[in-house]
């Protein structure tokens, strides 16, 4: 495997970046100096060619979202979806606790870029430690006269301001993050017209997830082209990857966006624990479908998980060895998005009640033969019909579970033996074939 | 009497400077977070009126945000306020082990508080801790890589060294 120059973490070991002058000392705002003497479309062009999709999940091209910021003489806004949750992924919480200059540099480049003047990040709720390094980066980047009337001394101006979250899953999604913002429930908003025209306070507003901000500067650093062989195809640069349950080394990596799968299970976090098989392994956070161990020969990028059948998502890689019960894993999740679905539209509220209640009953021994069919048939009913893809996110791994595990769910419902445990739950490891 | 002290206003004038001129709703959630902490973990009604008096908007928008975030609590919590992670990545390493040790060490159901008053419980979801779990958050601080022994010997440290 090709070893990665580190960028994104290159200062998670240096614990005096998250100071201005520590900042500085490691390089840090050079890129907004030299950004500054670009002409804004420059700087567009730059992030289009250095291919830079968006990392909150959807891998969308952020240059191409800048390029539908609605044309305005009003405000515009930049609002930072720092509201990480979704579970497997652990990122943007370490992006903003040990390098929140870096998060800064690369809000205040896409603002000059975009001609905004005001940016809200969008801060979770439980996230202390990082709302308080960035809390103090702001405060002193103020005083340093990266933010304020005069950008290191330009006429461009940015006020950049946190705003907590408190506690909704749902606050990740772009729209529902806008509501959180205006100080009401998180509901999403109907699409179009999409932030980009409409957003917060009814004016046009660019979402971008952390991660996706803090690639920014080192873009303008390296030259696009520089940026993209770090990746693979159409997915620039290096990405950050977390990796979760049952390797040998779990723990989140700066790695080339053409790592395998494979690669990431095996050699960076050391293979399975000893004694044991994968059995299965979700490639991009709990949203995205499964991926059985004959599928795991696959790049960790946008394009080529998709291909796969799964998608990159958050990048938050969930393993599970062969002693896993997927009807419980499954379980266990349905509980989530169950508890996370807003209640906004009704095919997801009731969806994933449903689904929860079916789940739990299989579980507790009461399922019966059709229950599973029911199962697939109410994610049928939920996929693209809400407002906003929480009903997506729960319909499809679990459509993927049921398909690729079947035999269990039915050896569940058929009074047969139980398969597997969840973590190290011993009632269950008896009945374990 | 106004739960509003001068000092209290001040430091909320400073955040409701952060939104636009009416847009004070926008406030709504920083200000319920700073009446919480003065409310030692618990929304009273008191409170929520008095979030809503200073932003001019009404009690139902209040509501509709202390009834749908998770964060806010219109019970009593503990002195110190456990939250245990229940989602996958965390279960896949072991926590419903964990949580029966923890519930069982304070004797409560997940949302209640000890006969003490020093512990409030809840199972949360996703902290965001994945390569860590199991985790609790207690306060600012995240312990991970719990078993139920090291859970049961953390809340005996945590029960000494006692909150607020």
């Amino acid at each position: 495997m090709e070893s990665t120059p580190l960028y994104l973490t290159r200062n998670f070991k240096n614990p005096a970046a998250v100071t201005f002058d520590g900042y500085v000392a490691s390089g840090g705002y050079v890129a907004l100096k030299k950004a500054l003497g670009l002409a804004p479309q420059e700087i567009i062009d730059l992030v289009k060619a250095g291919n830079l999709r968006g990392r909150g999940g959807a891998g969308f091209p952020a240059a191409v979202k800048w390029g539908f910021l609605g044309k305005t003489d009003g405000p515009k806004y930049l609002c930072v979806n720092a509201d990480e949750g979704e579970p497997g992924t652990v990122k943007d919480g370490p992006l903003m606790e040990f390098d929140p200059h870096q998060m800064i540099e690369g809000i205040a480049i896409a603002c000059f870029a975009l001609g905004i003047k005001w940016c809200y990040i969008y801060i979770r709720g439980e996230f202390y430690k990082a709302h308080r390094a960035v809390e103090k980066a702001v405060n002193e980047a103020y005083a340093k006269g990266v933010l304020g009337p005069k950008v290191l001394g330009s006429d461009f101006r940015l006020d950049v301001a946190l705003h907590p979250g408190a506690g909704a899953y749902i606050c990740g999604e772009e729209t529902g993050l806008l509501s959180s913002l205006e100080g009401k429930k998180g509901f999403p908003k109907l699409k179009p017209p999409f932030p980009a025209i409409k957003g917060l306070y009814g004016a046009p507003t660019i979402v971008n997830n952390v991660e996706t901000l803090a690639c920014v500067p080192h873009i303008i650093n390296l030259g696009a082209e520089a940026w993209n062989a770090l990746g693979s195809e159409k997915n620039g640069g290096t990405k950050l990857y977390n990796v979760c349950g049952h390797v040998l080394r779990p723990g989140y990596y700066e790695l080339r966006h053409s790592v395998t799968l494979r690669e990431l299970i095996y050699d960076v976090c050391g293979g399975m624990k000893p004694g044991r098989t994968l059995k299965g392994v979700v490639p991009g956070g709990s949203s995205s479908p499964i991926l059985l161990p004959s599928e795991i020969d696959v790049r960790m990028d946008f394009d080529s998980l998709g291909k796969a059948g799964s998608m990159l998502g958050s990048a938050g890689v969930i393993v599970m060895d062969d002693r896993t019960s997927i009807v419980r894993a499954l379980d266990n999740l349905l509980h989530f998005y169950n508890h996370e679905s807003c209640g906004q539209c009704t095919p997801c509220r009731e969806g994933t009640h449903w689904l929860y209640q079916i789940s739990q009953r299989i579980v507790n021994g009461q399922g019966k033969p059709a229950d599973v069919d029911r199962m697939l048939e109410i994610c049928g009913n939920m996929v693209g019909n809400t407002i906003c893809v929480l009903a997506d996110a729960a319909a499809l791994p679990t459509t993927s579970y049921i398909n690729k595990y079947r035999a269990e769910f039915d050896a569940y419902v058929s009074g047969g033996r139980r398969l597997g445990i969840l973590g190290e739950v011993e009632e269950m490891a008896v009945a374990h074939a | 009497m106004s739960l509003i002290t001068p000092e209290l206003k001040a430091r909320f004038d400073a955040v409701v400077a952060r939104y636009p001129k009416g847009q004070e709703q926008s406030a709504v959630i920083p200000l319920l977070h700073a009446m919480q902490e003065l409310g030692h973990g618990r929304l009273t009604q008191e409170h929520q009126q008095a979030v809503a008096d200073f932003l001019n908007v009404p009690m139902s928008k209040v509501h509709e945000v202390t009834t749908f975030y998770t964060m806010y609590s219109l019970k009593p919590r503990g002195r110190q306020h456990l939250s245990l992670c229940r989602t996958l990545p965390c279960a896949l390493c072991g926590s419903e082990n964990v949580a029966s040790a923890v519930r069982a060490k304070l004797g409560v159901a997940p949302g209640e508080v000890t006969g003490d008053g020093e512990f409030s419980y809840e199972e949360v979801e996703c902290l965001n801790y994945c390569h860590l779990g199991p985790v609790l958050q207690v306060g600012d601080t995240v312990y991970g890589d719990l078993t139920p022994e090291k859970a049961r010997t953390l809340i005996d440290e945590l029960a000494k060294k006692g909150g607020r």
